[in-house]
Order: C-alpha cells, then sequence, then structure tokens
C-alpha cells in the first residue's frame, strides 16, 4: 500500500471510532509514510522538490476548469433531468466551444516536461509489486481496441470504446483533479479527459517509463 | 419408443418448472420491494428475455425501484441508442412507474448522469433513501479517488439508516475467469464499508451471477447477466455460495425489519437462487456466517474515535433453492 493511499485511509478512518483495526493509533512507520504521502504531491517547496512543478500543473488544470465553466453555459449547459437528445447536444455544443476556445492547445500544454518527469517518478512505484501486478491487469481488462483512441489534444474519446478504469493506487499518487477533468490510462499512456465534452484535453506517453 | 420418451421429460419437466416459478419472497405489505439488474445495455434476446421476466414477476411482487450497476448502454450513445438499449426494452417497467437508479460501468459515458430516466441527479456518485430505514449508495468504481472515498464516508456517517446497501459496477470480490476480484477498488472501497456498516453490495462487470459468500461482514452479489452472458467465465471458487453462467437474470430484493430477501430469476422465469440475509442478531457459526464482525453498531463521536462496539455480521441463510 502506497503513502497515498495510506494517507486518504487514515483520512477517512481518522473521524469516527469504528472497527479493531482502525482504532489503532498510526504506527511510527505509518505516520512516516504519510509524511511521504503528503510531500510527493504537495505544492509547498518546504516539504516537497517538485512543488513548483505540482504547483503549476494545479493552475493549468484549475485554469482548463475555469474555461470549462465558462463554456459550460447556455446551449452548452448540461441539465439535470435531460433528455438523451438534450445530453447529447449540450456535449456536442461543449464540446465545439472547447475546440474553438482550445484551437492552438498542444500536446504538453498541461502535463509540462516538468510534470512529465515527476508523473512518472509518482507512476512507476505503483506498477511495481503486487499492485503494479494488478494495476497492470486492470489496464489490460479495461484496455480500448488498440489503435482506437487517438493521442491528439481536442480529439474526442471514441464513444464506442470503453473507458479505461484508472487502477485505484495510481489514481491515488497523481494530484488531483477539478471537474469535470479525469485521467485516463490507455496502454502505456496518461490521458487528461474531460469527462463532460468527451474530449482529450492534453496526454503524456509510456507515462509508467522511468 | 420417443415419443414416450418425450412424455417422461415432459412429466418430470412441468412440476419442477412450475416450482420455480413460484415467488420465494415474504412479499409482506409495507415492505421495501426492489429489482437489481446489470449490464444491460446490450440488446438482444437476453435483455427481451429479463425485461419481459421482471414486467411478469412484478404483477407478483410489485418491486417500486430498479438497482443498474453499470453496463447501461454499450457501445455509441446518440439519442437511439437510449431508446434501443433501454428506454423501448423497459418501456412497460417504465411505465408502469418502475424507477431507474444507475450507475456508471467502464463502458458508460458520463452524460447518463443527467439522463432523468436513470435518476442519478447530475452525479456520479450518490445516494437515496426510498424508505425510512434504508439507504442506497451509488459508487462510480471506475474513478475512485479521495473525492469519492471522502464523500463516502461522509454520507455513511450522516446516513441515520439501519441498512446500508452499495450498487456498482467492479465487483470487489469475483471468481469470473475474465475479470476476477477488483483488488485495487477493495483495498479503498472495503475499509469505508466496513468502518461505517454497509450491510449489502450489488455488483456487476461479470457477465454472470455470482453470490459471495458474506466477506468481513458484508454480503456481496454479482449481476452483470441481465443482457450479456459469458458462459464458462466462472471459475470453482471458495468465494462462491451459488453461481450461474449459463441464464440471463435479474434479482427481486425485499427488506423488511433486519431481514432481506432475495430471489434470482432467470429470462425464462425459473428462479435460480434464494435466501435471506439477517442484519442483526448474534453471530451464529454457519456456513456463510464470517466469523470478523468488524461492522460498527455505534457510531461514536467524529471528534474522539472511542472503541467500537462490534455488530453482528449478516447471515446469509437458505444457501440454495
Amino acid at each position: 500500500m502506497n503513502a497515498s493511499r495510506l494517507l486518504v485511509l487514515a483520512m477517512l478512518t481518522s473521524g469516527c471510532g469504528g472497527s479493531a483495526a482502525s482504532d489503532r493509533p498510526p504506527t511510527d512507520a505509518t505516520e512516516a509514510a504519510l509524511q511521504e504521502g503528503e510531500r510527493k504531491t504537495s505544492t509547498d517547496p518546504a516539504v516537497n522538490p517538485d512543488a513548483a512543478a505540482m504547483a503549476d500543473f494545479k493552475g493549468r488544470v484549475e485554469g482548463y476548469a475555469e474555461l470549462h465553466r465558462q463554456l459550460a453555459k447556455g446551449d452548452a449547459e448540461q441539465q439535470k433531468n435531460s433528455t438523451p437528445t438534450q445530453i447529447n447536444d449540450a456535449k456536442d455544443a461543449l464540446a465545439a466551444k472547447v475546440k474553438a476556445a482550445r484551437a492552438g492547445a498542444k500536446q504538453g500544454d498541461i502535463f509540462t516536461s516538468e510534470v512529465r518527469a515527476v508523473f512518472r517518478r509518482l507512476v512507476a512505484p505503483e506498477l511495481k509489486g503486487q499492485d503494479g501486478r494488478d494495476a497492470k491487469a486492470v489496464l489490460k481488462d479495461d484496455a480500448p481496441a488498440p489503435g482506437s483512441v487517438p493521442f491528439k489534444v481536442n480529439a474526442p474519446y471514441p464513444e464506442n470504446q470503453p473507458l479505461p478504469s484508472v487502477p485505484a493506487n495510481l489514481l491515488l499518487a497523481l494530484p488531483s483533479l477539478p471537474a469535470p477533468l479525469e485521467y485516463r490510462i490507455v496502454g502505456q499512456h496518461l490521458l487528461l479527459l474531460d469527462t463532460a465534452a468527451d474530449l482529450i484535453v492534453d496526454y503524456m506517453l509510456n507515462v509508467g517509463a522511468t | 419408443m420417443r415419443r414416450v420418451a418425450l412424455i417422461a421429460i415432459l412429466l418430470v419437466g412441468l412440476p419442477m418448472a412450475g416450482a420455480t416459478q413460484e415467488l420465494r419472497l415474504p412479499n409482506k405489505p409495507g415492505s421495501l420491494k426492489f429489482a437489481v439488474i446489470g449490464d444491460t445495455g446490450q440488446p438482444g434476446s437476453g435483455q427481451t428475455g429479463v425485461a419481459r421476466q421482471m414486467q411478469a414477476w412484478r404483477a407478483r411482487f410489485p418491486f417500486e425501484f430498479a438497482l443498474m450497476v453499470g453496463g447501461n448502454l454499450y457501445g455509441s450513445e446518440g439519442p437511439r441508442d437510449y431508446e434501443k438499449k433501454f428506454s423501448i426494452p423497459y418501456k412497460a417497467l417504465l411505465d408502469g412507474g418502475v424507477k431507474f437508479y444507475a450507475a456508471l460501468g467502464n463502458h458508460d459515458d458520463a452524460g447518463q448522469i443527467n439522463y432523468k430516466a436513470f435518476n442519478m441527479g447530475g452525479q456520479k456518485y450518490y445516494s437515496f433513501r426510498p424508505k425510512l430505514g434504508v439507504r442506497f449508495f451509488a459508487l462510480d468504481s471506475n474513478y475512485v479517488d479521495d473525492k469519492q472515498l471522502e464523500w463516502l464516508s461522509k454520507e455513511l456517517t450522516a446516513s441515520g439508516s439501519d441498512w446500508k446497501i452499495a450498487f456498482f459496477h467492479h465487483p470487489l470480490y469475483s471468481s469470473g475467469a475474465t475479470h476476477g476480484s477488483a483488488d485495487l477498488q477493495r483495498g479503498l472501497i472495503e475499509p469505508v464499508f466496513l468502518k461505517y456498516g454497509v450491510n449489502v453490495a450489488f455488483m456487476g462487470h461479470e457477465h454472470f451471477y455470482e453470490r459471495i459468500k458474506p466477506q468481513k461482514g458484508v454480503a456481496y452479489f454479482i449481476i452483470g447477466s441481465s443482457a450479456k452472458l459469458r458462459k464458462g467465465d466462472l471459475r470453482k471458487s471458495a468465494l462462491t455460495v451459488y453461481g450461474n453462467d449459463s441464464d440471463y437474470a435479474f434479482m427481486l430484493v425485499e427488506i423488511a425489519g433486519d431481514e432481506m430477501y432475495f430471489q434470482t430469476i432467470n429470462d425464462k422465469g425459473a428462479t435460480l437462487d434464494t435466501g435471506s440475509i439477517r442484519r442483526a442478531g448474534d453471530v451464529q457459526p454457519g456456513q456463510n456466517v464470517t466469523t470478523q464482525p468488524v461492522v460498527p453498531q455505534a457510531k461514536p463521536s467524529p471528534v474522539q474515535p472511542g472503541p467500537a462496539k462490534p455488530k453482528p455480521a449478516p447471515q446469509t441463510q437458505n444457501p440454495r433453492p
């Protein structure tokens, strides 16, 4: 179990008393692991040597999320309790607006070279050991057909392909994302996906490579 | 001679068929009645057969709503697909007032959260309480991030419900050869279930039916065969109480007090599995009873963690029909 996961579990189990296992105070090793997890994704340069890259990444994804919020209005706004036609029309309108607003976007605008280097360091340990084997199995299990996903900024994720589930250990090792962004891993590559517009916002190749 | 043999088969088969069409649920007035279906979004004879049987059984067992454990729409998701893959096959149920509550599977586009007939309220994970004392939690098992886990913990903590029932796509336990148990999701979700006393989970992804032995006090069901079937995929496993990978199926469920009754039925109307789960009571040694009662009964202060008073694990009764 990695440090990030321990952190989340500790947060979840510290609020209320419950099972015998969770009533135990964290061990020194657990606390050290928690501190390590915080350090890895922190934007505080005092505790994380990658803080600058993490802060930069956070700013870029929040910038995208704000753009999305601005564009997801009027005919591009998804409404609760919609008909399928309304859902598809709003998605298409939103995708068109995002593509127009980001017409000049290119690979690496969000996954900058600094961010890519940090992400590879965060992901590599998660692909080792039993959790790593499980993660690889998940990626293989839910994989879309080879060649079906275009690695291209502003391209739509193909709707007739499964969305690969993101292995939970990888998800918790990476910085969290504001809605509607999600990570997806296709083969060896990491996608940043706008799940409301079904668009590829950015991608990085060979995220598991060290 | 051939005719004699046929008659003999019919004589043996008819009484059995009659017996298996019997409603095995108590059908008590005032109980909560619902259905569970999974991996439904594939038009075909399986989906049609299950939908027809659901409608037919509803005449005897008036369930109010149906849980969908993901795999709601396979392939493209245009307006016509919503019709072909959902609203047409389940039209009789929809017209009859049955509400469907969906969870997202790995083939499901996020746009589904806004589809009126899926009752997701624009959320990838949500909860609802159809009746006092029972709360359902729909999870997005495709993307188990810290936000969702925190949400689940808060919802479970705030829930005063006696029954806590989760439904989602990826099975935390499974004997399937193709997918198997979702170990990574389990590593994150199960501690929350145990901590806050989830009683039952319904899951899909595997295209078969499997009733899992209660794990650490939680009862798990896989019902991913309501429109797709993966014959021969169910491996022999110590996890299984009962499994079926040769029939399209759905579940009828009834909650009355501390008992949850279930009946799993195939697309021909035959009963595959039935039984009940007791939520309260002393832990009794038995085939399907966990010896690890980890579900807390009391809800201590959120500020001061205290020793938990263990709550007995649910017991699964009637292992086979």
